[in-house]
């Protein structure tokens, strides 16, 4: 007995030592990651100033409007995209406002929303941003003289945000309080007025940290009467961007968020083709170079952006018709919406269209409206081609190989340039 | 020795007293009392041997005309018979009739009387059959008149106590008093019992100017036919009355509020010891002497003009304090001392105590315990894991019996056995929860260390081990992991499982006897075993099984049967919650360190080479304890199993510790194993230095009294609590989409709620709901959750995917609530009963009362037939009628059928311990 109590006594020591402790249990697997459909859009009512709400789908769904102010629905309205697949809704129909956001609840993804904010001597237009980011960057605004800029930061959701800005100008990097801690309650706005802070510098460019919550920034540059409106976005190192025809005062902004040095190289896309680098350079931390694109050609032309670290690429324009500011596309698609493009009652609206691929594309021009209308052209690989666009909500442009499209308005003394919103879900 | 009573009654002329002295004797008159079922003509017989001259005349007090002998008058009462007695009589001798004096009784209650001057004189009682076992001689009481005798139980009369002196009180049952002084006090209250009776005459005499006194030499045989054991309840009214009678009314002041809290306190110790009886003398002396009230100041009346002394003439004779409080609290600490003492070393004597090894485990033992439950004294218990406060105890026990699981989204489900435990045990403690719970798991450490020294006390060890090893018991390798992740439970079954493993081991002077008691024991202790921890019900008969193969006797097969029984306190929970026993996937994913094996392994094999009884024991804790290693390492089975085999490992490694400490000698084998032992032991109390047992800190609830503090009208919903760290959830978690989470109460998590039963299509509704808030495709997560009654949402640990989707959301506010966590409330969150109209429906019990009205009340549980007035589902939830007013639930007939039958089981098992107790 002592020896098979020995025994087994060491068996089940043995048996215990030898099995492997289980595993932990684990929870079941992660979700797949969506994003609700939906845009944060820019309102400006007031001072002579009304805006407009574009939203444009592939299907006919419901879509809603909420406007948000003072950590509140300030109102909301509710209209389906109809059969045309777009809706303009006149933000005065559904609530008395000043300059707050608006959350567009789209269909389904593969929509776009944008804004045209129109007065009596001015127009802008802008798409209504989707996904914010942590960090974004925007640049090319000014305050010396006659230059007004602002940055709205807009959290519709129900946390409140808090956003850290690293401003960096031509005096280098500022230091104000108010650039700290900048706190943007919960569905509410806060407007951080430039001009009044630090006017007089030339060229700026603000990084917005999100500390806490979420937040879409969206700049706004007066100069004189007219105005434009661009979205901040996320810093990227490969960038294209249609250029439209015209002469004036057309520069390329390129500017990094970056707190090192960054390379990059242009690839310029003109009437001859594509010229790879055609122009390189560095950019000092946080700093930004300026290429004046009139100087080179005035017809319509493009330009991709490489880059060792992030960049953010801006067109502006400030000519005779008037002044438009955009950023570049930091991707390439075979669909892209045109919220607003051919909208604006007595503007000349064109869209600009960048073949990216490497061989010709077969390209759809759809405006959305009762009645639809569709162009096709054929478009050589890495050319540019401008087409003037008939009246309509907005339009959507289809290819057959990679393109980026952006569109233009002009009008005596008043301009827009947006870049459209690409499809990339199919 | 003199001739007793029970010689032949023979006449004794030789020892008659001359003429001459007999001439100067007083006169003596005896009052017979007659008593039920005595023998009235032996008791004249026995007055008429007295050798007492002039020969007493005899009346009898209470007894028929017709029965009485020539010669011998009788008197309705007591009073009639003394104010009968003339100017001629100088001592009335009130005897009763179940009293049997020697000869010389009367003659000495005089001579001693008189010489003393005395006014009242009891004689020596003898208890009648014994021979010479004494019953009285007089006494002293304390200040509520609770008589104490000074002697022994079966105290033999050695004439220890023969000296004349004065004493507080005599019995009745043969006391000699002056007639004129029997007169002033117009005798004895007839409406008390006897020792009452006597009581009050003493007190009443004394106070009068008399002095009362025993006299030894007076020796009376008492048959007891009057039942003067003085234990009644109609002789604790009568030491209530004798006391209002006697006492001055300032006195009176302090004496009976003092009075009702010794009652109070002498009621709650004997219930600690298991004794109804003495609450219930107390309340029904009390309400005699309220219904007697009238009668009692009739009294003090008529004594007021014969009182010549004050109370300070009573307090001379009386013992300090209570002699009730006094006795019990002396049998309370025997008891709690006897738990330790197995030996008696202590009842032998403070000089031996130290020689017993066993004192000095068990002194040490006691001594961590109390620093490991510290905090647990001075705090509580946290409410954190699986360790919750319990639910009200009717609502505990409404559950129990087939009510409603409210845990998650509810179900018909039967709840976790222990529930039924808690809600009686907070019943007993008249709804004192949390004290309740304080003191239960205090004495779950007690148990478990008390438990381990008797079980092996019982194996045949006295070392210092046995106790020692009860602290690897409540903190070796498996229930410290257990109890470290919040299981209040493991302490319970740890505390719990040597006590039923004991009750199958009988000991070898009770083998053939007292089976009852074994019965009733091997079942009252397996119901609480199977409550626990439900799987540990089968570890006694495990251990029989190696103890019997090892060569062991005293155990009984039969009775690890009989203990089985206790399992159908645990049936309805595991037939309706079969994953609990079968799905490895909610196991808490506990291990053990590798060490652990090694360590048991390199205790036990000295230990089988020392002799056939050092060799058993470790044999059954190696087995026992590896198996529960082996269990725990294999992963198969849910987390019963996996609680089960915890707590077996810690059980076994502790017997294992027990073995190899039992003697410590220079013997190499022993040497080791008590050196492993002793790592085993220092390996296993580090745990228990945070004082509280080794649960872990943190207050849970007070983290969410936010969601009661904000609540609206309809009261506090629910919280949906979220972490990727399993350990964060509070009790049971289900897996989530990437993370663990769960519904608790917003009114704060109750143990009831620890357990989740299997997910119902609500359960189904509400993953889907989250699969999608986390996929971040939803913008009003709120709304979604809203129909789940969700109040709130905490989110716990590092940040994860829903941190990410809270971001950018609309509904669901952020709120800094609490600095550890992320806490969002939901503002659209539905109420948890929802009658469509204003007026809010509120929990109570188990259910739900409101305004009653025409429509239905929507429910946010998971719908199931049982629940009523008219049920019907809408979507996954219950509706009911609201015409009542009242939403109530009943479950099936059968888990019914298992609550009624434990409840059964239990009074039976009482019973049996009763009956064996009341045999013995």
């Amino acid at each position: 007995m002592k020896y098979v109590s020995l025994m087994i006594g060491l068996a089940l020591a043995v048996g215990v030592f030898l099995t492997s402790a289980p595993d932990a249990p684990e929870p079941g697997p992660a979700a797949g990651v969506e994003e609700p459909p939906v845009a944060v859009c820019a309102i400006e009512e007031g001072s002579g100033r009304t805006t407009e709400v574009v939203i444009l789908s592939t299907v006919n769904g419901p879509t809603r409007l909420t406007l948000f102010a003072s950590g509140e629905s300030a109102g909301s309205i509710s209209q389906p995209t109809g059969a045309s697949g777009s809706v303009m809704i006149p933000v005065v129909d559904v609530a008395a406002v000043g300059t707050v956001g608006g959350l567009v609840e789209l269909p389904i993804s593969s929509s776009a929303a944008g804004v045209i904010v129109t007065g009596a001597e001015s127009m802008s237009a802008e798409s209504c941003a989707d996904v914010p980011t942590r960090q974004s960057f925007i640049s090319g605004a000014s305050t010396i003289g006659g230059h007004a800029f602002e940055l709205h930061l807009m959290n519709p959701y129900a946390g409140q945000a808090v956003v850290e800005l690293v401003v960096r100008s031509d005096a280098g990097i500022e230091s104000n309080d108010r650039f700290e801690s900048v706190v943007v309650p919960a569905r509410s706005s806060t407007v951080v007025d430039f001009t009044e802070l630090i006017p007089g510098r030339e060229t700026l460019s603000i990084t917005v940290e999100t500390v806490k919550g979420s937040v879409i920034a969206v700049g706004r540059q007066s100069i004189d009467d007219e105005s434009a409106v661009w979205n901040a976005v996320e810093g990227s190192q490969d960038w294209f961007l249609p250029i439209p025809a015209g002469g004036g005062s057309k520069r390329l902004l390129i500017a990094t968020p970056s707190e090192v040095e960054v390379e990059y190289q242009i690839d310029y896309y003109g009437p001859e083709g594509l010229e790879e680098v055609y122009a390189e350079g560095t950019l000092s931390p946080r700093g930004q170079d300026s290429f004046d694109l009139a100087a080179i050609t005035e017809e319509a032309a493009g330009v991709r952006v490489i880059s060792t670290g992030p960049v953010v690429p801006t067109l502006w324009i400030n000519s005779d018709s008037g002044l438009g500011i955009t950023t570049a596309s930091a991707v390439e698609a075979a669909r892209w919406f045109l919220p607003g493009a051919g909208a604006i009652v007595g503007g000349r609206a064109s869209v600009v269209i960048l073949s990216v691929g490497i061989d010709e594309a077969v390209v759809s021009v759809r405006s959305l409206r009762a009645g639809s209308l569709v162009r096709a052209i054929n478009l050589p690989a890495d050319s540019v081609v401008e087409i003037a666009l008939e009246t309509a909500d907005g339009y959507l442009i289809e290819s057959t190989g990679p393109i980026v499209a952006m569109w233009v308005t002009r009008r005596v003394g008043a301009g827009i340039a947006a870049m459209g919103v690409p499809i990339l879900d199919g | 020795m003199a001739p007793r009573m029970t010689d032949a009654p023979t006449p004794r002329a030789a020892e008659t007293p001359s003429t001459e002295n007999l001439s100067t004797s007083p006169v003596v008159k005896v009052l017979l009392t007659t008593v039920d079922g005595a023998d009235l003509a032996a008791a004249l017989g026995t007055v008429g041997r007295q050798v007492y001259d002039p020969i007493p005349d005899v009346v009898v007090v209470g007894g028929e005309s017709g029965e009485t002998p020539d010669g011998v008058t009788t008197a309705d009462s007591l009073e009639e018979a003394i104010t009968g007695a003339g100017d001629d009589i100088d001592y009335l001798w009130i005897l009763h009739s179940d009293a049997r004096p020697r000869p010389d009784a009367l003659g000495a209650l005089v001579a001693e009387v008189e010489l003393a001057a005395a006014a009242l004189g009891g004689s020596k009682l003898l208890v009648a059959g014994t021979g010479e076992e004494l019953e009285s001689v007089g006494g002293s009481t304390d200040v509520f008149g609770e008589p104490h005798s000074g002697l022994d139980e079966g105290e033999i009369d050695l004439q220890q106590y023969d000296v004349v002196r004065e004493v507080a009180f005599v019995r009745s049952a043969s006391m000699l008093v002056r007639r004129d002084l029997a007169q002033g006090l117009r005798g004895l209250d007839e409406l008390l019992p006897p020792i009452a009776a006597g009581l009050d005459f003493s007190q009443r005499a004394r106070l009068a100017g008399g002095r009362v006194i025993s006299v030894p030499s007076s020796e009376v045989y008492h048959q007891g036919r009057c039942n003067e054991h003085g234990h009644g309840w109609r002789e604790q009214a009568g030491r209530l009355r004798a006391m209002v009678t006697a006492y001055s009314p300032l006195t009176l002041l302090w004496l009976i509020p003092y009075d009702f809290i010794v009652s109070v306190l002498d009621s709650l110790m004997s219930l600690i010891l298991l004794r109804w009886r003495p609450a219930a003398r107390y309340l029904f002396s009390w309400g005699w002497n309220a219904y007697h009230l009238p009668s009692t100041i009739g009294l003090r009346r008529r004594f007021r003009p014969v009182r010549v002394l004050g109370d300070e003439e009573l307090f001379r004779f009386q013992a300090r304090g209570s002699v009730r409080l006094r006795d019990v609290g002396a049998e309370l600490a025997v008891r709690i001392l006897s738990m330790f003492d197995e030996d008696q070393a202590i009842a032998r004597g403070t000089r031996r105590v130290w020689g017993s090894s066993g004192i000095w485990g068990a002194a040490i033992t006691v001594l961590v315990l109390v620093f490991a439950m510290r905090s647990l004294i001075f705090l509580g218990v946290p409410n954190v894991g699986a360790s919750f406060p319990f639910e009200e105890a009717a609502t505990s026990l409404d559950r129990w019996f087939a009510g409603w699981n409210d845990s998650g989204l509810g179900s018909s489900a039967p709840v976790h056995p222990s529930v039924g435990v808690t809600g009686l045990w907070s019943w007993l403690w008249l709804g004192a929860e949390g004290a309740a719970r304080t003191l239960l798991t205090i004495a779950f450490g007690l148990l478990a260390v008390v438990g381990m020294g008797r079980l092996a006390g019982r194996l045949g060890y006295r070392g210092p081990g046995r106790y020692l090893s009860g602290l690897v018991l409540l903190a070796g390798p498996g229930t410290a992991i257990l109890v470290g992740s919040g299981s209040w439970l493991a302490l319970a079954a740890a505390a719990t499982l040597p006590w039923a493993v004991r009750s199958v081991f009988v000991h070898p002077d009770e083998v053939g006897r007292g089976r009852l008691s074994h019965i009733g024991w091997a079942v009252l202790l397996g119901i609480p075993l199977a409550a626990f921890s439900p799987l540990l019900v089968i570890v006694p008969l495990l251990s029989v099984i190696v103890w019997k193969v090892s060569g062991g006797k005293d155990s009984s097969i039969g009775l690890t049967l009989v203990g089985l029984l206790g399992a159908v306190v645990a049936a309805p929970f595991i037939l309706g919650d079969t994953g609990w026993i079968l799905d490895s996937h909610r196991r808490l994913g506990l291990s053990v360190a590798e060490l652990w094996p090694v360590l048991l392994a390199v205790a036990f094999v000295p230990l089988v080479f020392i002799d056939s009884k050092t060799r058993r024991l470790g044999t059954l804790g190696a087995v026992l304890g590896l198996s529960g290693l082996l269990a725990v390492g294999l992963g198969n089975g849910g987390p019963g199993v996996e609680e089960a085999a915890l707590v077996l490992a810690s059980f076994g490694t502790a017997l294992i510790v027990a073995t190899g400490l039992d003697v410590v000698s220079s013997n190499p084998r022993r040497l080791i194993g008590a050196l492993v032992s002793v790592i085993i032991l220092f390996l296993s109390i580090g745990i228990l230095g945070n004082g509280r047992l080794g649960l872990p800190g943190g207050d849970f609830n007070e983290r969410i009294e936010f969601a009661s503090a904000l609540a609206g009208d309809a009261g506090p919903g629910r919280i949906l609590v979220a972490s990727t760290q399993r350990d964060d959830i509070p009790g049971e978690a289900r897996p989530g989409p990437g993370f663990w989470y769960r519904l608790v109460d917003g009114r704060g998590m109750t143990s009831d709620e620890v357990w989740l039963p299997s997910p119902l299509p609500g359960d189904h509704e509400l993953d889907t709901a989250l699969e999608r808030i986390s996929s971040g495709g939803e913008l009003r997560p709120g709304i979604l959750l809203a129909p789940f009654a969700i109040d709130w949402l905490i989110l716990l640990g590092p940040t994860f995917r829903l941190d990410e989707v809270f971001v950018a959301q609309l509904d669901l506010v952020p709120t800094p609530f609490d600095p550890d966590s992320r806490v969002f409330a939901n503002p659209g969150s539905a109420p948890l009963a929802d009658s469509g109209t204003e007026s809010a429906w509120l929990r109570s019990g188990t259910g739900f009362v409101g305004e009653p009205g025409s429509g239905r009340v929507s429910l946010a549980m998971n719908y199931d037939d049982g629940w009523s007035p008219e049920p019907g589902p809408h979507e996954w939830r219950a509706t009911v009628s609201a015409v009542g007013g009242v939403a109530g639930f009943r479950g099936t007939t059968q888990n019914l059928v298992f609550a009624v039958s434990t409840a059964a089981l239990l009074l039976v098992s009482l019973g049996l311990l009763f009956i064996a107790r009341r045999r013995r």
